[in-house]
């Protein structure tokens, strides 16, 4: 997808571990994270910052990854899709999106749960607004929103529960 | 009637753990040793002559081929029904968009690069863009002799004095839009060669058999040389019906013997696949004074654009759905499909059922007005009920729960109480009701065939080529074999997505897989428990089936208990004599042809019934209208799966409301000028009302445990009950889409003109 340009080391921490990796600081985050790192949980909708599907999390807010060059993350903490779950233990926001049957083609899952996830970070116990406008630059053309938003609300409900995370 | 155990029950997705942690594999994530890029050169013109020339192309530094029209090794087309797309335009283009060489190399920024050097020169034809204009004789013909591809006629009773009977005729002309199907992942797939000389294909589709017949035929091979891999389908709605990315990717891996990716950018998705038939629908409608529906015209003209894709179905579905659910005695419609050099239409949700109710639903909320009827009331009146007789003569014998939909939705939504606000901003209430006749239609052999097997594991193997483009299908057929042969969801394994080993099970769309498939995977799953129990009944000693049961895993005499095996003892006992417990079986769904002169037949079977009932608001300055609440009734025969049926309700509402109200190609001479998500708008969470979800059960007798399929009824009152409501709000009445605020706004200076 990309030329071959000169490369940098770049250290960040990638799913709450640091690591340095050789990179091409002109790549898009997207390209990095699906084409050098193999993490292909993260998808691309659109290109160009209006569908979400590339949703990742840097330093605690969200962020369209096909917007965001490689450069911009060194010293930073990233999260992707492939970072929530412990193991075969799924997170609880993720559990929450199959329990509430928020999850159809699929395409927009990543992206949703880790806009779910940096509004709950913030926001335990979000009203319906909050939820909602948390989600709004994620487009998802199956759902119609409800059993997402249904499904961030349980989660929020876990998460109590397990006072985790 | 045994209690259902698993049918009916809200069991959670099977493939839904995969879809939240990031690991379901969709085309665009697989990555392959040694992998080579494609890029699709497109037409620019909407009507011209070409030559090209890839000199250049090949000659950049890192490009392995460029492939054009005399490199298709088989025939250099494809089409669902008629085979009017080329591979790679031979001599000439028909619409924007259209392929005409695929350029590899080493790397997909190559790839572009060199795909700006294939050398196109276009000799530009006169194009026609507006349907009406191309059926004229001296219109510029894009096939053949003729823009009119297709006509279907329906006659019914007599017209003659019809309308003169009738204490109140409504007429009026509508458009509905072009539209697109936006499913979030853009179009990508890999092909590769296998060892044993194997092209594999690894895509997103809705009918992965059918593919495999076009990559075949035009790369002419046989088709057990090709295997289509369906990966996880990042949405459809019909828009992974036509080919795209399949045979450019196979002929490739072919000729170069390296695996090949391809990935459309958002942009050229909007120009590779099918759209929405836009329709204009010429409409009457009569009714005598108590409100009985009397008479009906109707003359239908869909775009196809391009090329034919489904167009013949579409406007025959169109046309057989004209009258929308209601009994009415004198009918005449003509429905028109149409050539055009607009991108081509296809198959999309609704499929032209999903179009007409912007008129019929009109149109009898008018007559309702004008005869001081109120909307429920005239509905109630006129909508079929078990016995009725449909515009083609069908006789709808069982499971029309219309009647009971059209009330649920008017008491879930306090229908007759009216909001007084005399602000600047206006609330409404509409109601819409609708038909869907299931399946290909018109005596199409409409076939599904299934495999359920025991094997060592004590689990139930069923095979289908059933896709699951996020619809839920392999979890609802999953639950549907699981019941038929007596064991829990969890024993069962569910596998189609590989046309090696699935049977064909026909395409992913008409509503059709749960009727049609789950048809066939219960009834061999039925026959397979039969021949299990006759085999325990052996191992067992026993001298008849009866009173034994499979009780988590275990075929067990109900009294007796103790006397049991294990299905993976089972399937050991079954291996000693050399038998195997493997049962195939076919469904074919119902659908008698209907005669060409009158249209009468009986063209779908069974047909789904639904009334939704929304409030909008509208702002009578900027004319903008939100939809504040809407009630969904929705017939479902049975419900197989109640969450997933209320996720494809409010799925398919939203896909309903942002067609009315927001999406927009922005089409100017053949050229799609909204073609990514900052300008062609679809709904985000903020946008969406309050959804009431009414599931309606009326088990139809010919359907698996009595589902019939939902897919595409529970977009189709949308539309209508949110223009409904915008009249009821403001008074006017919405003749072409989208509804847009600059729409509505002249429509309201219009009025107070
Ligand atoms: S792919 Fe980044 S926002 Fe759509
Ligand atoms: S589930 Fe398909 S786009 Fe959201």
């Amino acid at each position: 997808m990309h030329v071959e340009a000169l490369k940098e080391k770049i250290s960040f921490k990638l799913n709450g571990k640091e690591i340095e990796v050789e990179a091409d600081p002109s790549m898009r985050l997207i390209d990095f994270l699906r084409e050098v790192l193999g993490l292909t949980g993260t998808k691309e909708g659109c290109g160009e910052g209006e569908c979400g599907a590339c949703t990742v999390i840097i330093d605690g807010s969200t962020a369209n990854s096909c917007l965001v060059l490689t450069s911009q993350i060194k010293g930073k903490e990233l999260y992707t899709i492939e970072g929530l779950q412990k193991g075969e233990e799924l997170h609880p926001i993720q559990q929450a999106f199959i329990d509430a049957g928020a999850v159809q083609c699929g395409f927009c899952t990543p992206g949703m749960v880790l806009s779910a996830k940096v509004l709950l970070d913030k926001q335990p116990e979000p009203a319906e607004g909050d939820i909602k406008r948390a989600i709004s630059g994620n487009l998802c053309r199956c759902t119609g929103y409800k059993k997402i938003e249904t499904a961030i609300k349980m989660a929020s409900d876990y998460m109590k529960k397990d006072g985790a995370e | 009637m045994e209690q259902l155990k698993v049918v009916g029950k809200s069991e959670l997705r099977v493939d839904a753990k995969d879809k939240v942690s990031g690991k379901a594999i969709y085309p665009a994530d697989i990555y392959m040793e040694n992998m080579v890029y494609g890029y699709t050169v497109r037409s620019t013109m909407p009507h011209a002559e070409i030559a090209v020339d890839k000199k250049a192309a090949e000659a950049y530094p890192g490009v392995l081929a460029v492939f054009t029209a005399e490199d298709v090794t088989g025939l250099n087309h494809h089409g669902v029904v008629f085979k009017d797309h080329e591979v790679f335009c031979s001599k000439k283009v028909r619409r924007i968009g259209e392929p005409i060489a695929f350029v590899v190399a080493e790397t997909m920024t190559a790839a572009k690069a060199a795909a700006k050097l294939v050398n196109v020169e276009y000799k530009e034809l006169p194009a026609v863009f507006d349907p009406i204009e191309a059926m004229k004789e001296d219109a510029p013909k894009i096939h053949g002799d003729s823009n009119i591809l297709y006509h279907y006629k329906l006659r019914k009773g007599s017209m003659d004095e019809a309308f003169s009977k009738c204490a109140v005729v409504v007429e009026s002309t509508y458009e509905t839009s072009m539209v697109d199907h936006a499913f979030l992942q853009p179009e990508a797939g890999v092909a590769y060669v296998e060892e044993d000389g194997t092209i594999t294909l690894v895509v997103a589709t809705q009918y992965p058999h059918y593919d495999r017949e076009e990559v075949a035929e035009a790369l002419g091979l046989p088709h057990d040389r090709i295997k289509i891999l369906t990966a996880a389908v990042g949405g459809a709605f019909g828009g992974r019906e036509d080919v795209t990315v399949q045979i450019h990717l196979t002929l490739a891996a072919m000729k170069l013997n390296r695996p090949i990716k391809t990935i459309y950018t958002r942009e050229e998705s909007f120009e590779a696949h099918s759209k929405r038939h836009p329709m204009k629908m010429k409409y009457k409608t009569g009714a005598l004074a108590d409100g009985t529906l009397y008479a009906m015209e109707a003359e239908i003209v869909g775009d196809s654009g391009a090329h034919a894709s489904w167009a013949l179905n579409v406007l025959r579905k169109a046309g057989v759905h004209a009258t929308g659910p209601y009994t009415i005695p004198n009918v005449k419609v003509d429905s028109y499909a149409v050539y055009t050099n607009n991108p081509f239409t296809g198959a999309m949700r609704g499929f032209g059922a999903g179009q007409v109710p912007m008129a019929y639903e009109q149109q009898i909320d008018e007559i309702a007005k004008r005869l001081n009827m109120s909307p429920i009331e005239i509905r109630l009146k006129n909508c079929f009920k078990v016995g009725s007789e449909t515009a083609t003569g069908q006789v709808l014998e069982e499971s029309v729960p219309l009647t009971e939909t059209i009330l649920k939705a008017a008491e879930a939504m306090n229908f007759e109480a009216k909001d007084q606000s005399s602000s600047r901003k206006k609330k409404g209430k509409g109601i819409a009701s609708i038909f869907y006749g299931t399946g290909y239609g018109n005596g199409f052999p409409d076939v599904s065939n299934a495999r359920a097997e025991l094997k060592a594991d004590g689990r139930i193997y069923v095979y289908a080529g059933a896709t699951e483009v996020g619809q839920g299908a392999k979890t609802a057929l999953s639950q549907i074999a699981a019941e038929a042969v007596g064991v829990q969801l969890d024993a069962i394994v569910f596998i189609n997505e590989d046309t090696s080993k699935t049977p064909d099970s026909g395409t992913a769309a008409a509503s059709r897989q749960t009727y049609n498939t789950g048809n066939g995977i219960k009834i061999a799953c039925e026959q397979l428990r039969l021949e299990m129990l006759e085999l325990a009944k052996e191992v067992l000693k026993l001298n008849t089936t009866v009173g034994l049961r499979i009780n988590n895993g275990i075929v067990e005499v109900k009294s007796l208990p103790g006397r049991n095996i294990s299905l993976e003892a089972l399937y050991a006992e079954a291996a000693k004599r050399g038998k195997n417990l493997k049962i195939d079986r076919t469904f074919v769904a119902h659908s008698v042809r209907m005669d060409d002169e009158t249209g009468q037949g009986a063209p779908y079977w069974p047909y789904t019934f639904a009334a939704f009932g929304v409030e909008v608001e509208v702002d009578t300055d900027t004319g903008k209208v939100d939809v504040l609440n809407a009630v969904c009734a929705q017939d479902v025969g049975k419900a197989v799966n109640p969450m997933l049926i209320e996720g494809q309700i409010e799925g398919g509402f939203a896909m309903g409301m942002s067609w009315t109200l927001y999406e927009d190609l922005g089409l100017q001479q053949g050229k799609i000028k909204n073609n990514n998500f900052s300008n062609y708008i679809i709904p985000t969470s903020l946008d969406m009302p309050e959804i009431k979800n009414i599931i309606v059960e009326a088990p139809e007798s010919t359907a698996p445990f009595g589902a019939k399929g939902i897919g595409e009824p529970v977009m189709i009152p949308a539309m209508p009950a949110i223009l409904n409501a915008i009249n009821d709000a403001v008074g006017i009445r919405i003749t072409k889409l989208p509804a847009s605020p600059q729409e509505i706004v002249r429509l309201l200076k219009e009025k107070q003109a």
